[in-house]
């Protein structure tokens, strides 16, 4: 009796403080928010300012932002690169990772582990111009050079991560499986991979943000070809000697719609799969 | 069973090989394409002259790379610990039982999204007119001038941005480990009077220290090359205290005309974060051991 | 059966190998020559789109395409690195068209008739630009920006102000401001790169055009030629807000905008940024007073976008035809009503309001470039102004200035020294 009263009471001070630094979240977005809604013209330097209402509440902001960013264009694009990138993330990474987390006691699987991890440590500054020859000289200075080089860029940590999470998935499994005939590539795809389905949701969330918002990739291989990504068509509100923060602001909310779908679904899975799964 | 054996062993290597040809393909080979540069003079186009090691001489006497690592490793190691205490307490508080978990999870994901150039402009907005402002009214004097504009204090500044947006990724890899931690334990812990800090440092936390050593690894490796927040929030300034390294290697070396210097100097930077993150999960694993 | 799984193993990976190689470069279609532009300016293209469609309407034989990239400077050295030259890139005069002269990548256009048409100011700064003197030119130039003080004018008519043309009468309007509880000028030195427009400014009157040239000759320092600018840029900053460093170029266009400031010093190139916060202001510019003598002052300009034709171009005739229609009084006239900017072409051309104050130099053709387009990026001119600014040490930035100017242009030195070894005498 006396437990449950206690985890009543801290359980509420949790709730009370949760709200409270969701202060630090709402905050930054009411401005975005306001912002995206106001005209150039209602933007000032006093706190009061910023803080205001806009004085109409217009989606012409929104609708401009569209037009200048050739919205559906560049989010089918963004879709096509994301939606590719996590896909054969999940089927590749979790495939070496399986692979490297099972022989652990290997000196050869062992370096490879290292070796790709640590490509996880390059700068990108220094692939940046070998890269840009090398996929145009290959031919793959397209959307699909692109996606080729986000699974080679998101391996180092994603194997760190399904390596990691294969230590907790017992052996037993497999070994099962194996008696009964099954070759090792069939037991894989038939047990391990839908035993790892919470961490392919968190593989799924790390990757498609990173891939969502980075710029500079597909400005230096595509560059030159006239399709965008919205991160790449949402420099447009930047110029050299100025920026128009309105249309910007708006633009970036339309953009955070979709990938923050994506988490809800993925957090479900993570926590959904983690209860369920054989894990421990 | 050797049978088996084998094929098991054909089936890692038939893996392995195109996976790990494709990785040499698209990392291996042009980082070592990038770091002959760091023997040239180029700046990135047009024909350029082997200087052999001038670039690596230079770079151990230059004042700025010199002020670059100092003050990346600040930041690195203060937002780590901050990050991980956040988001360590985060992960907790939106693992217990509250009501609207899944509208606090999509809530504290948020930061995480917003682009550079809307986090860039917010919080330059919060230090240069907010808290200054609030200082006033409270008549706290040290922070009645913007942060961003005092060389000493600027790095705070980008501390609390990288943090802010870093924690909603640690708190999902320590949500994820909480969820191995199987409900039993606390009721025993419960049964030997374990509560609150006790039972998080006796019974929680051990059972996630592979999560944490995860964290620590990725946070370290993250703020090490932090970049982003560096372009959203300060440019590198004032008076050049918040240049990090990568801020260096794409400034001086992609935008400018020093792309051999800054090959070097990436070269050097790769063999440093190889080094700390090795030792960190060396560290870490040993720990792991122990319990 | 495991033939088949592994075939599908080698499916899931070789798709990786499996590149849809259609980069099918737009070569003669229709027999008509293709000519690119890649020209780095984002916030004209909607002026360049209908250049591009006008172009097109008027012309059978060439092809136009005009592309407007974000970040263009990125994606021109990417594609150098992949030898695909556009066929005209359209960049700005500062140091980077000196690095692409020098490595070769652009073609002489001396014999271009259009040549002739430029105002001759802006030849002399093209000119300039180039490492060493080197045959020829290169940049067909055609917009410029111009750097001095944008001021409110109707504050000015209400108070009665004078436009200062010396640097005491600058201070002492500066006083007179302040007196009347005013505030002179906002900054946005937050920023860095702002901290370069008062300097740059001041520089035409203080310092040789060719400071750094001479410095690469060895025959100066940067402590005997920028000592008095130095000094003059530390005088300003108490006409400025109370932490300038606090505020970015943003702010200080908004402030500005909105009357909390009587002046600004900074470029042409503010005017569209300031004007959308506060359509109605009444602004206009005077050219920077720096030296105590009216004579021989002269405005602090250069060229903000001009037309190199690559070295690679195939057809060059086509090129020039494309120039041409580019450089066509009314083409260009449209440029600068949509971009407030400064023809570089001779002639009668209507300029912006806000260049009232400026327009007699330019007429006259008496322009200096911006000491800044001499300095190579990389070595951020503009962070040591800023930290000279917040720190107030004279001595420790003009020494810094020397020995980082040294470091930073190593290999220019020796090439400008090799040249002038077996150039020099002979002149």
């Amino acid at each position: 009796m006396k437990q449950t009263s206690t985890v009543g009471k801290s359980n509420k001070t949790v709730l009370v403080l949760l709200i409270l630094g969701l202060s630090t979240i709402i905050f930054p977005l009411y401005m975005t928010v306001v912002i995206a809604f106001k005209q150039p013209s209602e933007m000032t330097n006093s706190i009061s300012g910023i803080l205001s209402l806009p004085r109409v509440w217009s989606l012409q902001n929104f609708r401009e932002a569209m037009e200048v960013t050739d919205f559906w264009n560049s989010l089918k694009n963004s879709l096509l690169i994301s939606g590719l990138t996590v896909g054969l993330s999940i089927l590749i990474h979790s495939l070496m990772g399986y692979t490297l987390g099972r022989n652990k006691s290997s000196k050869f699987y062992n370096f490879v582990y290292l070796f790709i991890v640590s490509g996880m440590f390059v700068p990108f500054a220094i692939l940046m111009m070998p890269l840009a020859k090398q996929t145009a000289e290959m031919g793959l200075a397209n959307w699909f050079g692109v996606i080729l080089l986000y699974v080679v860029f998101y391996m180092p940590m994603n194997v760190m991560l399904y390596s990691g999470y294969l230590t907790n998935i017992p052996l037993a499994l497999e070994e099962a499986a194996r008696v009964d005939g099954a070759s090792t590539w069939l037991t894989y795809w038939k047990i391990i991979f839908p035993i790892m389905r919470p961490m392919h949701a968190t593989v799924a969330v790390i990757t498609a943000l990173a891939v969502w918002n980075d710029v500079m990739t597909p400005l230096i291989i595509m560059a030159g070809s006239s399709e965008n990504t919205l991160p790449l068509a949402q420099l447009n509100f930047q110029s050299q000697f100025g920026t128009n923060y309105n249309l910007a602001f708006a633009s970036y909310l339309l953009s955070l719609i979709p990938i923050l779908v994506f988490y809800l679904i993925c957090q479900k899975q993570i926590l959904n799969g983690v209860v369920n799964g054989a894990v421990k | 069973m050797t049978k088996h054996e084998n094929e098991r062993k054909r089936t890692f290597l038939l893996i392995t090989i195109p996976i790990l040809a494709l990785f040499i393909c698209f990392n291996t080979i042009p980082l070592i394409r990038g770091a002959m540069y760091s023997f040239t003079n180029s700046r990135g186009f047009g024909s350029h002259d082997w200087v052999g090691l001038r670039n690596y001489i230079d770079l151990f006497s230059d004042a700025r790379v010199g002020k670059s690592y100092l003050f990346t490793i600040k930041l690195a190691i203060v937002t780590t610990i901050v990050v991980n205490v956040l988001s360590l307490i985060l992960a907790l508080g939106l693992n217990s039982k509250i009501r609207a978990k899944g509208f606090f999870r999509g809530a504290y994901f948020l930061p995480n999204i917003l682009g550079a150039l809307v986090v860039g402009y917010i919080f330059n907005y919060f230090f240069t007119y907010i808290v200054p402002a609030l200082a006033d009214m409270t008549g706290l004097q040290g922070l009645s001038s913007s942060i961003l504009s005092s060389p000493n204090k600027a790095w705070i500044g980008v501390m609390i941005v990288c943090a802010w947006q870093a924690i909603a990724m640690n708190t999902i890899i320590y949500i994820s480990g909480l969820q191995t931690v199987p409900e039993d334990v606390y009721e025993a812990g419960g049964l030997d009077g374990a509560t609150g800090w006790k039972q998080f440092k006796h019974l929680t936390f051990p059972l996630i220290i592979p999560f944490f050593s995860i964290n620590m690894v990725l946070c370290v490796k993250n703020f090490l090359m932090v970049f982003d927040q560096i372009i959203a929030l300060t440019k590198g300034g004032p008076a050049q205290s918040t240049e990090s390294i990568s801020y260096l290697i794409y400034n001086n070396g992609m935008s400018g005309g020093q792309f051999g210097f800054q090959s070097a100097n990436a070269v050097v930077f790769f063999i440093v974060i190889v080094v700390i993150s090795v030792a960190q999960m060396k560290f870490s694993s040993s720990k792991e051991e122990q319990l | 059966m495991k033939r088949k799984e592994f075939r599908s193993l080698a499916l899931v990976v070789c798709l990786t190998a499996l590149a849809p190689a259609v980069s099918g470069c737009g070569n003669a279609r229709d027999g008509k020559i293709e000519v690119e532009i890649v020209q780095y300016k984002p916030e004209a293209a909607n002026y360049f789109k209908t250049v591009e469609d006008a172009f097109n309407a008027s012309h059978d034989d060439i092809h136009l395409t005009i592309s407007s990239p974000n970040d263009a400077m990125a994606i021109l050295k990417t594609r150098f690195i992949r030898e695909d030259y556009p066929d005209i890139i359209g960049i700005g005069g500062d140091i980077n068209y000196s690095y692409f002269v020098d490595a070769g990548i652009l073609a002489d256009i001396s014999g271009y008739e259009g040549m002739q048409d430029v105002n001759e100011g802006y030849l002399e700064i093209a000119e300039a630009l180039e490492l060493v003197p080197t045959d020829g030119t290169y940049i067909l130039p055609y917009a410029a920006n111009a750097a001095g003080v944008l001021y409110n004018r109707q504050m000015f008519e209400e108070h009665g102000w004078q436009i200062p043309e010396t640097w005491d009468e600058m201070l002492a309007l500066c006083d007179q401001i302040s007196a009347e509880g005013i505030l002179p000028f906002c900054f946005g030195f937050k920023d860095v790169w702002t901290c370069l427009a008062p300097w740059n400014a001041m520089a035409v009157e203080l310092a040789p055009s060719d400071t750094t040239k001479q410095v690469n000759k060895g025959q100066t320092t940067f402590t005997d030629e920028y000592g008095e600018l130095a000094e003059k840029y530390l005088a300003l900053l108490p006409y400025g807000p109370d932490d300038p460093f606090a505020y970015n170029y943003n702010d200080a266009c908004t402030a500005f905008a909105r009357g909390e400031s009587a002046m600004y010093p900074i470029g042409s190139y503010a005017a569209p940024q300031i004007l959308s916060v506060n359509p109605d202001l009444k602004m206009d510019s005077f050219v920077m007073p720096a030296s105590d003598e009216k004579e021989g002052r002269t405005l602090n300009s250069g060229i903000d976008l001009g037309f190199c034709v690559t070295a690679d171009c195939k057809n060059k005739e086509a090129a020039y035809e494309v120039l041409n229609f580019l450089y066509a009084d009314d083409t260009l006239q449209k440029y600068i009503d949509a971009q407030t900017s400064v023809p570089c072409k001779k002639g009668s051309f209507t300029l912006p309001v806000i260049l009232d104050g400026m327009t007699e130099f330019i007429a006259s053709g008496n322009m200096t470039d911006y000491q800044d387009h001499y300095y190579p990026s990389e070595m951020s001119v503009d962070a040591l102004l800023q930290t000279f600014l917040i720190e107030k040490n004279e001595d420790a930035f003009l020494q810094n200035f020397d020995t980082s100017w040294q470091r930073y242009n190593r290999d220019i030195i020796r090439m400008v020294q090799e040249y002038e070894a077996a150039h020099g005498s002979a002149q």
